[in-house]
Protein backbone atom coordinates (compact mmCIF):
# COMPACT_ATOMS: atom_id res chain seq x y z
CA UNK A 1 0.00 0.00 0.00
CA UNK A 2 1.50 3.29 -1.12
CA UNK A 3 0.57 6.32 0.97
CA UNK A 4 1.45 9.69 -0.54
CA UNK A 5 2.97 12.59 1.44
CA UNK A 6 -0.31 14.50 0.96
CA UNK A 7 -2.17 11.68 2.67
CA UNK A 8 0.17 11.91 5.64
CA UNK A 9 -0.52 15.65 5.85
CA UNK A 10 -4.24 14.93 5.77
CA UNK A 11 -3.86 12.30 8.46
CA UNK A 12 -1.94 14.74 10.67
CA UNK A 13 -4.73 17.32 10.22
CA UNK A 14 -7.30 14.65 11.06
CA UNK A 15 -5.46 13.63 14.22
CA UNK A 16 -5.14 17.24 15.42
CA UNK A 17 -8.81 17.95 14.63
CA UNK A 18 -9.90 14.76 16.39
CA UNK A 19 -7.75 15.72 19.40
CA UNK A 20 -9.45 19.12 19.64
CA UNK A 21 -12.92 17.61 19.41
CA UNK A 22 -12.16 14.85 21.91
CA UNK A 23 -10.71 17.43 24.32
CA UNK A 24 -13.93 19.41 24.07
CA UNK A 25 -16.08 16.30 24.61
CA UNK A 26 -14.10 15.20 27.66
CA UNK A 27 -13.20 18.49 29.35
CA UNK A 28 -16.03 20.76 28.14
CA UNK A 29 -14.04 24.01 28.27
CA UNK A 30 -15.98 27.32 28.15
CA UNK A 31 -16.82 28.44 24.61
CA UNK A 32 -15.45 31.95 24.85
CA UNK A 33 -13.77 33.70 21.92
CA UNK A 34 -10.55 31.69 22.29
CA UNK A 35 -12.47 28.44 22.71
CA UNK A 36 -14.52 29.14 19.60
CA UNK A 37 -11.37 29.92 17.62
CA UNK A 38 -9.84 26.59 18.59
CA UNK A 39 -13.08 24.77 17.79
CA UNK A 40 -13.20 26.57 14.44
CA UNK A 41 -9.86 24.96 13.73
CA UNK A 42 -10.97 21.54 14.97
CA UNK A 43 -14.45 21.40 13.42
CA UNK A 44 -13.90 23.63 10.38
CA UNK A 45 -10.45 24.38 9.01
CA UNK A 46 -8.66 21.08 9.61
CA UNK A 47 -11.52 18.77 8.52
CA UNK A 48 -11.94 20.89 5.37
CA UNK A 49 -8.25 20.34 4.62
CA UNK A 50 -8.71 16.60 5.17
CA UNK A 51 -11.69 16.66 2.81
CA UNK A 52 -9.81 18.59 0.12
CA UNK A 53 -6.78 16.30 0.23
CA UNK A 54 -9.13 13.31 0.40
CA UNK A 55 -10.84 14.52 -2.78
CA UNK A 56 -7.54 14.95 -4.60
CA UNK A 57 -6.22 11.58 -3.51
CA UNK A 58 -9.56 9.86 -4.00
CA UNK A 59 -10.03 11.14 -7.53
CA UNK A 60 -6.44 10.21 -8.37
CA UNK A 61 -7.03 6.72 -6.96
CA UNK A 62 -10.02 6.21 -9.26
CA UNK A 63 -7.60 6.19 -12.21
CA UNK A 64 -5.75 3.11 -11.01
CA UNK A 65 -6.39 -0.50 -11.91
CA UNK A 66 -6.67 -1.37 -8.23
CA UNK A 67 -9.76 0.85 -8.01
CA UNK A 68 -11.41 -0.71 -11.07
CA UNK A 69 -10.48 -4.13 -9.71
CA UNK A 70 -11.98 -3.45 -6.30
CA UNK A 71 -15.31 -4.69 -7.69
CA UNK A 72 -15.10 -8.47 -8.09
CA UNK A 73 -16.89 -8.24 -11.43
CA UNK A 74 -13.70 -6.78 -12.92
CA UNK A 75 -11.35 -9.45 -11.55
CA UNK A 76 -11.00 -11.34 -14.84
CA UNK A 77 -10.38 -8.18 -16.84
CA UNK A 78 -7.63 -7.07 -14.46
CA UNK A 79 -6.11 -10.56 -14.45
CA UNK A 80 -5.99 -10.58 -18.25
CA UNK A 81 -4.59 -7.06 -18.46
CA UNK A 82 -1.78 -8.01 -16.07
CA UNK A 83 -1.08 -11.42 -17.56
CA UNK A 84 2.42 -11.27 -19.10
CA UNK A 85 1.51 -14.13 -21.46
CA UNK A 86 -1.71 -12.57 -22.73
CA UNK A 87 -1.77 -11.08 -26.23
CA UNK A 88 -5.08 -9.27 -25.85
CA UNK A 89 -5.11 -5.56 -26.72
CA UNK A 90 -5.75 -4.78 -23.07
CA UNK A 91 -2.70 -6.76 -21.93
CA UNK A 92 -0.42 -5.39 -24.65
CA UNK A 93 -1.38 -1.83 -23.75
CA UNK A 94 -1.09 -2.47 -20.02
CA UNK A 95 2.51 -3.59 -20.54
CA UNK A 96 3.33 -0.16 -21.97
CA UNK A 97 4.63 2.28 -19.39
CA UNK A 98 2.33 4.95 -20.84
CA UNK A 99 -0.66 2.92 -19.63
CA UNK A 100 0.69 0.68 -16.91
CA UNK A 101 -1.33 0.78 -13.73
CA UNK A 102 -3.78 3.22 -15.31
CA UNK A 103 -4.56 1.19 -18.41
CA UNK A 104 -8.31 0.81 -17.68
CA UNK A 105 -8.70 4.55 -17.21
CA UNK A 106 -6.53 5.68 -20.13
CA UNK A 107 -8.44 3.51 -22.61
CA UNK A 108 -11.96 3.89 -21.25
CA UNK A 109 -12.08 7.50 -20.11
CA UNK A 110 -13.86 10.15 -22.12
CA UNK A 111 -11.66 12.77 -23.68
CA UNK A 112 -12.38 16.41 -24.48
CA UNK A 113 -13.30 19.41 -22.37
CA UNK A 114 -15.85 17.64 -20.17
CA UNK A 115 -14.20 14.24 -20.47
CA UNK A 116 -13.14 14.01 -16.85
CA UNK A 117 -16.56 14.96 -15.50
CA UNK A 118 -18.36 12.67 -17.94
CA UNK A 119 -16.07 9.80 -16.98
CA UNK A 120 -16.87 10.32 -13.32
CA UNK A 121 -20.61 10.48 -14.04
CA UNK A 122 -20.26 7.24 -16.01
CA UNK A 123 -18.42 5.79 -13.03
CA UNK A 124 -21.34 6.63 -10.77
CA UNK A 125 -23.57 4.70 -13.16
CA UNK A 126 -21.22 1.73 -12.77
CA UNK A 127 -21.53 2.00 -8.99
CA UNK A 128 -25.32 2.02 -9.28
CA UNK A 129 -25.28 -0.98 -11.60
CA UNK A 130 -22.92 -2.86 -9.29
CA UNK A 131 -24.94 -2.18 -6.16
CA UNK A 132 -28.30 -2.85 -7.74
CA UNK A 133 -27.45 -6.01 -9.65
CA UNK A 134 -23.92 -7.10 -10.40
CA UNK A 135 -22.60 -7.52 -6.88
CA UNK A 136 -24.72 -10.66 -6.53
CA UNK A 137 -23.24 -12.40 -9.57
CA UNK A 138 -20.32 -14.81 -9.42
CA UNK A 139 -17.57 -14.92 -12.06
CA UNK A 140 -19.41 -17.29 -14.40
CA UNK A 141 -22.54 -15.17 -14.38
CA UNK A 142 -20.51 -12.01 -14.86
CA UNK A 143 -18.73 -13.28 -17.95
CA UNK A 144 -22.04 -14.43 -19.39
CA UNK A 145 -23.96 -11.22 -18.87
CA UNK A 146 -21.53 -8.30 -18.77
CA UNK A 147 -21.32 -5.89 -21.69
CA UNK A 148 -19.84 -2.48 -22.31
CA UNK A 149 -22.38 0.29 -21.80
CA UNK A 150 -21.79 1.71 -25.30
CA UNK A 151 -19.47 0.65 -28.12
CA UNK A 152 -15.83 1.47 -27.54
CA UNK A 153 -14.96 4.67 -29.38
CA UNK A 154 -12.13 4.79 -31.92
CA UNK A 155 -11.53 8.33 -30.63
CA UNK A 156 -9.97 6.79 -27.56
CA UNK A 157 -7.50 4.80 -29.69
CA UNK A 158 -6.84 7.96 -31.68
CA UNK A 159 -5.54 9.79 -28.62
CA UNK A 160 -2.29 7.87 -29.22
CA UNK A 161 -2.70 6.36 -32.71
CA UNK A 162 -3.48 9.55 -34.56
CA UNK A 163 -4.16 7.83 -37.91
CA UNK A 164 -1.88 10.30 -39.63
CA UNK A 165 1.46 8.49 -39.16
CA UNK A 166 3.37 7.27 -42.21
CA UNK A 167 3.66 3.66 -41.05
CA UNK A 168 0.01 3.57 -39.99
CA UNK A 169 -1.05 4.75 -43.44
CA UNK A 170 1.14 2.18 -45.16
CA UNK A 171 -1.28 -0.55 -44.05
CA UNK A 172 -3.74 -1.00 -46.92
CA UNK A 173 -6.63 -1.79 -44.54
CA UNK A 174 -6.03 1.45 -42.70
CA UNK A 175 -6.02 3.49 -45.89
CA UNK A 176 -9.13 1.80 -47.23
CA UNK A 177 -11.09 2.25 -44.03
CA UNK A 178 -9.75 5.64 -43.03
CA UNK A 179 -13.09 7.46 -43.13
CA UNK A 180 -14.93 4.63 -41.40
CA UNK A 181 -12.28 4.49 -38.70
CA UNK A 182 -12.35 8.22 -38.09
CA UNK A 183 -16.13 8.32 -37.90
CA UNK A 184 -16.25 5.19 -35.76
CA UNK A 185 -18.24 3.17 -38.30
CA UNK A 186 -15.62 0.43 -38.12
CA UNK A 187 -14.15 -0.31 -34.73
CA UNK A 188 -10.39 -0.69 -34.34
CA UNK A 189 -11.08 -3.27 -31.63
CA UNK A 190 -13.31 -5.52 -33.69
CA UNK A 191 -12.96 -9.10 -34.81
CA UNK A 192 -11.85 -8.32 -38.34
CA UNK A 193 -9.23 -5.75 -37.31
CA UNK A 194 -7.16 -5.82 -34.14
CA UNK A 195 -9.52 -8.10 -32.26
CA UNK A 196 -11.46 -7.43 -29.12
CA UNK A 197 -9.61 -5.70 -26.34
CA UNK A 198 -10.79 -8.38 -23.90
CA UNK A 199 -11.28 -11.44 -26.14
CA UNK A 200 -11.72 -13.90 -23.24
CA UNK A 201 -15.02 -12.18 -22.46
CA UNK A 202 -16.41 -13.02 -25.89
CA UNK A 203 -15.98 -16.80 -26.14
CA UNK A 204 -18.85 -17.40 -28.56
CA UNK A 205 -18.08 -14.59 -30.93
CA UNK A 206 -15.68 -14.56 -33.80
CA UNK A 207 -12.21 -13.58 -32.74
CA UNK A 208 -9.14 -13.34 -34.94
CA UNK A 209 -6.57 -16.05 -34.61
CA UNK A 210 -3.43 -15.48 -32.62
CA UNK A 211 -1.43 -15.00 -35.81
CA UNK A 212 -3.89 -12.47 -37.21
CA UNK A 213 -3.90 -10.44 -34.05
CA UNK A 214 -0.15 -10.58 -33.80
CA UNK A 215 0.42 -9.48 -37.39
CA UNK A 216 -2.20 -6.76 -37.14
CA UNK A 217 -0.45 -5.37 -34.09
CA UNK A 218 2.89 -5.05 -35.84
CA UNK A 219 1.93 -1.78 -37.50
CA UNK A 220 1.12 0.17 -34.31
CA UNK A 221 4.10 -1.37 -32.56
CA UNK A 222 6.39 -0.26 -35.37
CA UNK A 223 4.79 3.17 -35.37
CA UNK A 224 5.68 3.47 -31.70
CA UNK A 225 9.29 2.92 -32.54
CA UNK B 1 -21.51 21.54 20.18
CA UNK B 2 -21.41 17.95 21.40
CA UNK B 3 -23.31 16.83 18.29
CA UNK B 4 -20.97 18.86 16.07
CA UNK B 5 -17.95 17.15 17.65
CA UNK B 6 -19.41 13.65 17.44
CA UNK B 7 -20.41 14.13 13.80
CA UNK B 8 -17.01 15.67 13.07
CA UNK B 9 -15.24 12.64 14.51
CA UNK B 10 -17.34 10.26 12.40
CA UNK B 11 -16.63 12.35 9.29
CA UNK B 12 -12.90 12.40 10.01
CA UNK B 13 -12.84 8.65 10.49
CA UNK B 14 -14.56 8.07 7.14
CA UNK B 15 -12.34 10.55 5.29
CA UNK B 16 -9.16 9.18 6.85
CA UNK B 17 -10.12 5.60 5.98
CA UNK B 18 -10.13 6.47 2.27
CA UNK B 19 -6.55 7.76 2.46
CA UNK B 20 -5.24 4.29 3.27
CA UNK B 21 -7.72 1.94 1.62
CA UNK B 22 -8.40 3.10 -1.91
CA UNK B 23 -11.09 0.67 -2.91
CA UNK B 24 -14.41 1.94 -4.19
CA UNK B 25 -16.26 1.61 -0.87
CA UNK B 26 -13.92 3.79 1.26
CA UNK B 27 -13.53 6.39 -1.47
CA UNK B 28 -17.26 6.62 -2.16
CA UNK B 29 -18.03 6.71 1.56
CA UNK B 30 -15.47 9.45 2.19
CA UNK B 31 -16.55 11.62 -0.72
CA UNK B 32 -20.28 11.33 -0.05
CA UNK B 33 -21.26 10.25 3.46
CA UNK B 34 -18.05 11.46 5.14
CA UNK B 35 -18.13 14.89 3.59
CA UNK B 36 -21.87 15.19 4.12
CA UNK B 37 -21.54 14.44 7.83
CA UNK B 38 -18.54 16.79 8.06
CA UNK B 39 -20.52 19.59 6.44
CA UNK B 40 -23.38 19.01 8.87
CA UNK B 41 -20.95 19.11 11.78
CA UNK B 42 -19.45 22.41 10.61
CA UNK B 43 -22.91 23.85 9.96
CA UNK B 44 -23.96 22.99 13.52
CA UNK B 45 -20.85 24.72 14.84
CA UNK B 46 -21.59 27.82 12.77
CA UNK B 47 -25.18 27.90 14.00
CA UNK B 48 -23.91 27.84 17.59
CA UNK B 49 -21.46 30.67 16.88
CA UNK B 50 -24.11 32.77 15.11
CA UNK B 51 -26.61 32.27 17.95
CA UNK B 52 -23.93 33.30 20.45
CA UNK B 53 -23.06 36.39 18.43
CA UNK B 54 -26.70 37.43 18.12
CA UNK B 55 -27.19 37.07 21.85
CA UNK B 56 -24.00 39.01 22.51
CA UNK B 57 -25.42 42.00 20.57
CA UNK B 58 -27.99 42.53 23.30
CA UNK B 59 -25.56 42.25 26.15
CA UNK B 60 -24.52 45.69 27.38
CA UNK B 61 -20.77 45.83 27.18
CA UNK B 62 -20.63 49.36 28.57
CA UNK B 63 -22.71 50.89 31.33
CA UNK B 64 -25.54 53.07 30.00
CA UNK B 65 -24.59 56.63 29.44
CA UNK B 66 -25.86 58.77 32.27
CA UNK B 67 -28.14 61.53 31.15
CA UNK B 68 -26.76 65.03 31.26
CA UNK B 69 -28.83 68.15 31.50
CA UNK B 70 -27.79 69.09 27.93
CA UNK B 71 -29.44 65.93 26.61
CA UNK B 72 -32.74 67.27 27.74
Amino acid sequence: MHVSPLSWIALTCAIVAAGIMLYYLVKRPPLDAAGKSVMMLGVGVLPIMVAMIGNMEGLAATEHQSFCGSCHTMDMWIEDANDPESESLAAIHSRSHKFGDKSCYVCHKDYGMFGYAMTKIGGMNHVYEFLSEWMWYDRDEVIEKIHIVRPFKNENCMQCHSMTGKIWNEAADHRGLLEDLRTGKTSCASAGCHGYAHPFSKPDEETPSHAETHSALQAPAAEGR
Amino acid sequence: MVYACVLGLIALALMSWSLFDQGWIPIMMAMSVGQGIGTLSFALFLVIVIIDLRQAEFRPSLPPKSKTPEDD
